[in-house]
């Protein structure tokens, strides 16, 4: 096998961060490979480097023969990689055919831009990915699944070689991934080469020929996808064997409700959404992205003017916002830790003490003695590793930092916890601690609501799944019930 | 690796993130710091009237409406903010005084409290409930309430200056106690209770919240908008403080004062290294923004250099001053860096944010 791409011995660092140290990706022509690894295992970083945004402080990239790192994104361009990322970067003012060439206009002679030509070889491009919309709709008109279709009109434009698809599933409905998926495979037979990223490890072994595991900015191993299996997947990941969290069954008191909700509307977002989740009970949301679940739980936090009945412990909550939720007995986990949770600059017993004394006489002080146990126990019983809880959080891993997000609600003595997307952004190892967490909260009679996109997380911690479809909750699914293709089925708009 | 070497690691590593910390907190201000006491001691050598009891007196007490405004000034950095309007409120507040007593013929005491009372209350009512309630820019709002407080100014004086004839006002610009002008024991109590109410108080811990990321600050139940507008209220609780004594200075009420107040203040603020996107800084770093200029000024004034070469000379260390905070914040220590390494290496450092930690 020749080697359309090899990326051999890479090496980056930011400041004192070691994010490549001997990363190798050799991607053959016609090939699909798929780049895997936790978060902060080097991944982006390779990629940003693929497509120009960083050079290397040591290694090679030879592509198509010649070797050479790329100075920016347009020569990465011009030899033939294209990058879709997660984050569409499309202008959505501008129509299709414009989005597609942008950054490399057709011009005249004289030059002012050729828009015919620009107009036929964009109906050429969407063609050739079975996408038929006209090339003059602005980009803003179109379904996310679409503006992604056109992300890779774009870079197909270029003659792309090799097309690296960054998380580019992590929006679409089931339907839609088979199209992508459907899409990867033509790009395939023509020659293209695939470097596909992916959190969701049934992708993985859908689409894939071969895998590259990265772990700690190193490669840690290569292999066709026949001679891989999930839980050796798993192991090259994570460097270890996964120990298995398992909720225990609770009894539960439903007629006794830590939180319910009936008739909750948001216009145009949440459509008459009700629910129960008992004392002691774990209750999960599945949906896509765009689905609603965020915004049900920020609605229940009072981040928005929902209408609807909720209760909380039996008390009805009417005026909600989150300077009366430590009161109300509401806690919420926010989805992106550094903007929503954690002022970075602070210090950890700061943020742990930040919720629990928000409603303390502003004038008083401060002291050690007043909130070490609040932040004792925390440090203690969530095992925050960090040297001191005097050091700012900016300084722990994000799995420690998200537990001081959990202890700084954990503090307020809730009735009810809410997180979205609870595990996103840290390691394996600490995604089993968080579980523990939550569960051990749930025995001590919280009641709690888990959003998040990873429905195998869902599986392990929730007594019962709902899911959302549109603002709508669609399907509610006991443990018994729920499996990943019936939660996918129902997230998708099936009945 | 045994455990005892384990051990001792971890003990070494804290040890030297203590020190690194430490130094990062005053490395905010410790340039211009050294700068301070460099031309301190220049001045001191090559001017011989530089180093004189009197001098220095002369030098504190200029730059104590400076001082005052700065220190209310620090709230609303901190909290990402700059106060754009305080020039306007300090002539607006000896227009007060002014009325208050020759007009309404109220004692000279409690026309000074009162007047002092309202800059406080315009601060946190116009520019606090404009920004902190219905989130309006900063920028906007105290651009705004610069030219609205100005022309208000200019009516109700009618561009004339009026004399405020009083023991008791005369007695805060030119008073003494126990030797010491009373400009300078008021910059001292300003001082105290900043640094006290920042650093020893859940309000301080809002104002640092707020300012270093109001989104979490908010989620936390934090009642963001009271502090954004307590910050605006310490703002023109300064800036009347700073009228005060500047009608005592003058011994009237002009409507001309406090014209460069605004920038100067928000100069010796950022001087001091408290970042103007908030969350990061503190008094004492204003104190010495404040003695860098008014030590620079005086000195220059000394040795016969023209106000207009001192105007230069502060400008150029204040771009000087914010770049080394533009330095400081990068992960990589480099300009130019921020964009690549954004989302990869630490976002910040072992640094703490107030000063003395």
């Amino acid at each position: 096998m020749t080697a359309l791409l090899a990326a051999t011995g890479l090496h980056k660092r930011f400041g004192g961060v070691h994010a490549l140290r001997g990363a190798d990706l050799e991607v053959a022509a016609a090939e699909v490979h798929a780049l895997v690894g936790e978060n902060g295992s080097g991944k982006s970083t390779l990629l940003k480097i693929l497509s120009g945004q960083l050079r290397p402080d040591g290694g090679t990239v030879a592509f198509d023969g010649r070797e050479g790192t790329f100075a920016n994104p347009s020569e990465a361009l011009r030899r033939g990689i294209a990058t879709v990322t997660q984050e569409t970067t499309l202008a959505p003012e501008l129509s299709v055919a414009e989005n597609i060439f942008l950054g490399h206009r057709l011009a005249k002679r004289v030059g002012l831009v050729d828009w015919r030509r620009t107009r036929r070889l964009a109906r050429t491009a969407l063609d050739r990915l079975g996408l038929h919309i006209d090339p003059a709709t602005p980009v803003k008109r179109l379904r996310p699944d679409q503006q992604q279709l056109v992300e890779i009109a774009r870079a197909l434009s270029v003659d792309a070689r090799a097309v690296i698809l960054d998380e580019p599933t992590s929006s679409l409905t089931d339907d839609e991934v088979e199209a992508l998926f459907a899409i990867v495979r033509r790009l395939r037979e023509e020659g293209v080469a695939t470097i596909f990223v992916s959190h969701r490890l049934n992708e993985i072994f859908a689409l894939a020929d071969r895998v590259t595991v990265l772990r700690d900015g190193r490669t840690v191993g290569e292999a066709a996808i026949g001679d891989l299996d999930r839980p050796r997947l798993i192991h090259l990941m994570v460097g270890r064997a996964l120990e298995e969290v398992v909720a225990p069954e609770t009894a539960v008191e439903v007629d006794r409700p830590a939180l319910r909700v009936r008739g909750l509307r948001l216009p145009g977002v949440l459509e008459d959404v009700g629910l129960d989740v008992g004392a002691g009970e774990i209750v999960g949301l599945a949906g896509l992205v765009g689905a609603g679940r965020s915004e049900l739980l920020e609605s229940l936090f009072g981040l928005h003017a929902a209408s609807g009945s909720v209760q909380v412990a039996g008390r009805e909550v009417r005026r909600r916002s989150p300077l009366r939720a430590v009161r109300d007995g509401i806690a919420f986990v926010p989805a992106d830790r550094k903007r929503q949770g954690l002022v970075l600059q602070m210090s950890v017993r700061e943020n742990l003490a930040m919720a629990s004394t928000a409603r303390t006489f502003r004038l008083r002080v401060p002291s050690a003695a007043r909130e070490a146990a609040a932040v004792g126990r925390a440090m203690h019983e969530l095992d925050i590793r960090a040297h001191s809880p005097q050091l700012p959080v900016s300084t722990l891993s994000g799995g420690n930092q998200q537990k001081v997000v959990l202890g700084k609600w954990l503090a307020t003595r809730p009735s009810v916890l809410m997180l979205d997307e609870p595990t996103r952004g840290v390691d394996i190892g600490a995604k089993g601690e968080i579980y523990r967490l939550l569960l051990a909260a749930a025995q001590e009679g919280l009641g709690v609501l888990v959003s998040s996109s990873e429905i195998p997380e869902l599986l392990v911690l929730c007594d019962r799944i709902l899911v959302m479809f549109r603002g709508r909750i669609v399907a509610s699914l006991t443990r018994a019930e729920a499996t990943e293709a019936r939660i996918a089925h129902f997230a998708g708009g099936h009945q | 690796m045994t455990a005892t070497t384990h051990v001792e690691d971890r003990r070494r590593r804290r040890l030297v993130e203590h020190a690194a910390g430490v130094w990062s907190a005053t490395s905010r201000y410790a340039a211009v710091l050294v700068l301070l006491v460099g031309i301190f001691v220049y001045f001191s050598i090559t001017q011989d009237r530089f180093l004189t009891s009197a001098n220095i007196e002369n030098l504190l007490t200029s730059v104590s409406i400076l001082w005052v405004v700065s220190m209310g000034m620090t709230f609303v950095v901190l909290t990402g903010g700059i106060d754009l309007s305080v020039g306007s409120l300090l002539a607006l507040t000896g227009l007060i005084i002014s009325q208050l007593f020759n007009d309404a013929g109220l004692p000279a005491w409690l026309a000074v409290a009162l007047a002092v009372l309202a800059g406080a209350v315009i601060g946190g009512g116009v520019n606090g409930v404009l920004i902190g309630r219905f989130g309006l820019s900063f920028f906007v709002v105290t651009l705004g309430t610069l030219v609205l407080y100005r022309g208000i100014v200019n009516i109700w004086s009618d561009t004339k200056t009026t004399y405020v004839v009083s023991p008791f006002v005369d007695g805060i610009g030119f008073g003494e106690l126990i030797g010491i002008p009373t400009p300078i024991w008021i910059m001292g109590a300003t001082f105290v209770v900043a640094f006290v109410v920042l650093r020893w108080t859940y309000f301080g811990r809002d104002v640092y919240a707020v300012g270093g990321n109001i989104e979490a600050a908010r989620l936390s139940g934090i009642n963001a908008s009271r502090t954004l507008i307590l910050v605006y209220a310490i703002s023109g609780l300064g800036a009347a403080l700073g009228g005060a004594i500047q009608t005592g200075r003058l011994g009237a009420a002009s409507p001309l004062v406090g014209e460069d107040i605004p920038l100067q203040a928000a100069a010796a603020v950022l001087l001091g290294g408290t970042s103007f996107l908030g969350g990061v800084g503190g008094v004492v770093g204003t104190a010495v923004g404040v003695l860098f200029i008014g030590t620079l000024q005086n000195g220059l004034s000394i040795a016969g250099v023209s106000s207009f070469w001192q105007q230069v000379v502060t400008g150029v260390i204040l771009i000087a001053a914010v770049a080394i905070d533009r330095i400081q914040q990068s992960p990589s220590g480099r300009f130019g860096r921020r964009a690549d390494a954004a989302g990869h290496g630490p976002t910040s450092t072992a640094e703490p944010r107030r000063e003395g930690e």
